[in-house]
């Protein structure tokens, strides 16, 4: 196992180089530079503009200098503020961060329990509750939700705010993580209900209910744990999902996060700052995907690595 | 008469017994999704919604109203008998807006699939059938798609393509009638990052049918390699081919709505679902209507799909049948 986690952290190099060389010929394909605006510039501040940020020379020549730095650690600085870009991400990282996280919560709480209970009473109104909302939960991306849920809740019951973020304060919590959580916990409720009906039909819960156990008991100690498993296999693509989930959301509430970041930068063409994030994003859900997997093994014995 | 008949009769027996056959399967398939009430019922909606917002574009008797004249004598009016969904904040009438936008939006996810198709196909094909080294590539490429976050990757595609001219694309006005260049620009983003999961389908189907005995014993009586994939082998990839364009088209709007979300969409005035989300959030304390109809639109689209997706699922594949 400590072979195969080897293996795959250093898989993790060329892949960072793909997405690397793909962001960069991606960008610097997009129509106009980072300093054109209305009033153009004076070819010479034009000129010591791109010596500043490393954008004078041949396309080649700047990817190679791109993938240097790269290697270094250095993401470069950005156009539209003149910071680092990894300061620009270390500074608005742990708003995304906590805002995914409390989506992540939310969708593994709600999703298990809506599985869990829809299995318990399969064909019965629980059942039909769950694969509704299941259902219902997977065509209502964020940007559907959002809107809908700020007027009822915000605009009409006033009971939050419209706009912004701020942990442990219920008011600019509940609506962000509802509308970010909802997609994988749908996602997260059609898995568990199909492998907790597939548990429940196992010998050892006869056997588990036929040595007395009581049914909240079978289902919390036995059914729930085994029924984790295939759970675990989704969790990868539901990392992906909250990642370009947030950039939407951000938007939405006005959140100063990642995703509001990346979406600027495209929008006024901060190559470095683009870049930046991209990496950011694909090495976060390469490592995500690297950590369900090894949790899979560890979780199912009967899988070796 | 009697000669007659022994004369056509064999060749009459072998197209009859073909054309039931092959209207058997298909027919088989509609009758089982049918039979699920849910699936019917979105196929049904979906239907509707194609002609309405097709009808729009041409007959001025379902728009209406012209979806990007302003009135400023009129903006921001609740639902009434001459504009059914109300006006907007620039006083453009939300019916003929919700249309225009529907049509966009299924414009969208059918024109994506299409795309995705044609090249799904041909590389899921060519890495099933031509070798181990055209097999790694794509499953290479696979990776790298499903490491990548697919609307960074949309993003960035979008905005390369549009504005810059490209042939077909076009700037400014559309190359081809009814695409404008920002709508294709979009298209064609999508689905050149979407269309690797089509090509893994068709390269697993094609691979199990490759192994199996009716097309070795197509192979064993002379059948040139090229009548094998065409006539054994694509054929049965088709059920899966459906269910998954079908299961696109909603990733596709959804895609496509997120962009508009975030100012990337069709550029004004002219309105698909998401830039009307956009809009409308924008004006939320104004008139919160704008948001809800085109957020409603949306989900009826995507939710339609998946039932009509789970419900041909369920219809072309024997296997779950119950």
């Amino acid at each position: 196992m400590l072979a195969y986690a080897i293996r795959r952290v250093l898989l993790i190099i060329p892949l960072i180089w793909a997405v690397a060389t793909i962001t960069f010929f991606l960008m610097h394909g997009i129509e106009g530079g980072p300093f054109d605006s209305d009033k153009p510039l004076s070819e010479t501040a034009r000129a010591r503009l791109n010596e500043r940020y490393d954008l004078d020379g041949s396309l080649p020549s700047q990817y190679g200098n791109y993938l240097w730095n790269l290697a270094h650690g250095d993401l470069g600085i950005s156009v539209s503020n003149d910071r680092d870009i990894t300061d620009i991400i270390r500074e608005r990282l742990p708003i995304s961060a906590q805002l995914g996280i409390c989506a992540f919560l939310f969708a593994c709480t709600f999703g298990l329990t809506l599985g869990a209970v829809a299995a318990i009473n399969q064909n019965g109104v629980g059942d039909y509750i769950g694969v509704f909302l299941a259902t219902a939960g997977a065509a209502l991306p964020s940007f559907v939700l959002a809107p809908l849920l700020v007027i009822t809740f915000a605009l009409k019951l006033n009971w939050f705010d419209v706009l912004g973020w701020e942990l442990w304060n219920y008011h600019k919590m509940v609506l962000p993580t509802i509308s970010l959580g909802l997609l994988p916990a749908a996602f997260i409720a059609r898995i568990s209900r199909a492998s907790m009906l597939d548990i429940l039909r196992q010998d050892y819960i006869r056997t588990a209910r036929s040595k007395g156990l009581t049914e909240v008991g079978v289902v919390v100690r036995h059914a729930v744990k085994n029924a984790l498993i295939p759970v675990l296999t989704v969790l990868g693509p539901i990392f992906a999902g909250l990642v370009t989930g947030s950039f939407i959301v951000e938007r939405a509430f006005a959140i100063p996060g990642l995703g509001t970041t990346f979406v600027n930068s495209v929008l006024i063409r901060d190559y470095g700052l683009i870049m930046g994030v991209t990496l950011f994003f694909a090495i976060l859900i390469a490592v995500m995907n690297l950590i369900v997997d090894l949790l899979y093994a560890v979780a199912d014995p009967r899988i070796r690595l | 008469m009697a000669s007659e008949s022994t004369i056509r009769q064999p060749f009459d027996f072998a197209a009859e017994q073909l054309s039931t056959e092959q209207r058997g399967l298909w027919e088989q398939a509609f009758r089982r999704l049918i039979r699920n009430r849910l699936a019917f019922a979105a196929g049904l909606l979906l239907g509707v919604l194609v002609i309405l917002s097709l009808g729009a574009e041409f007959l001025p008797a379902i728009q209406r109203h012209d979806p990007i004249i302003q009135d400023y004598g009129i903006t921001n009016q609740g639902p009434s008998m001459t504009h059914w969904l109300g006006t907007d904040i620039l006083g453009r009438d939300m019916w003929a807006r919700l249309l225009q936008g529907t049509l966009f939006s299924l414009k969208i996810g059918l024109g994506t699939q299409v795309i995705i198709l044609l090249i799904g196909i041909s590389v899921g094909m060519s890495a099933a059938l031509a070798g181990h080294k055209s097999d790694s590539i794509l499953m290479w490429l696979t990776d790298l798609a499903y490491a990548f976050p697919d609307l960074l990757a949309i993003i960035m595609m979008r905005q390369m393509l549009f504005g810059r001219d490209w042939p077909i694309i076009g700037k400014g006005d559309p190359q081809i009638p009814g695409l404008p260049s920002a709508l294709l620009a979009t298209i064609l983003a999508i689905s050149f990052v979407s269309w690797v999961t089509v090509a893994r389908l068709v390269r697993g189907q094609m691979l199990s049918i490759k192994e199996q005995d009716y097309v070795l014993a197509a192979r064993s009586i002379g059948a040139s390699p090229w009548r094998v994939v065409r006539v054994h082998m694509l054929p049965n990839t088709l059920s899966t081919v459906i269910v998954a364009v079908t299961f696109g088209i909603p990733l596709a709007i959804f895609a496509e709505a997120a962009l508009s979300f975030i100012g990337l969409g069709v550029p004004p005035p002219d309105a698909s679902l998401g830039s009307l989300i956009s809009d409308g959030y924008d004006n939320l304390y104004s008139n919160n209507l704008l948001v809800v109809w085109p957020a409603i639109m949306v989900a009826v689209l995507m939710l339609s799909f998946t039932f009509l997706g789970d419900g041909l699922r369920d219809a072309l594949d024997p296997r779950t049948r119950k």
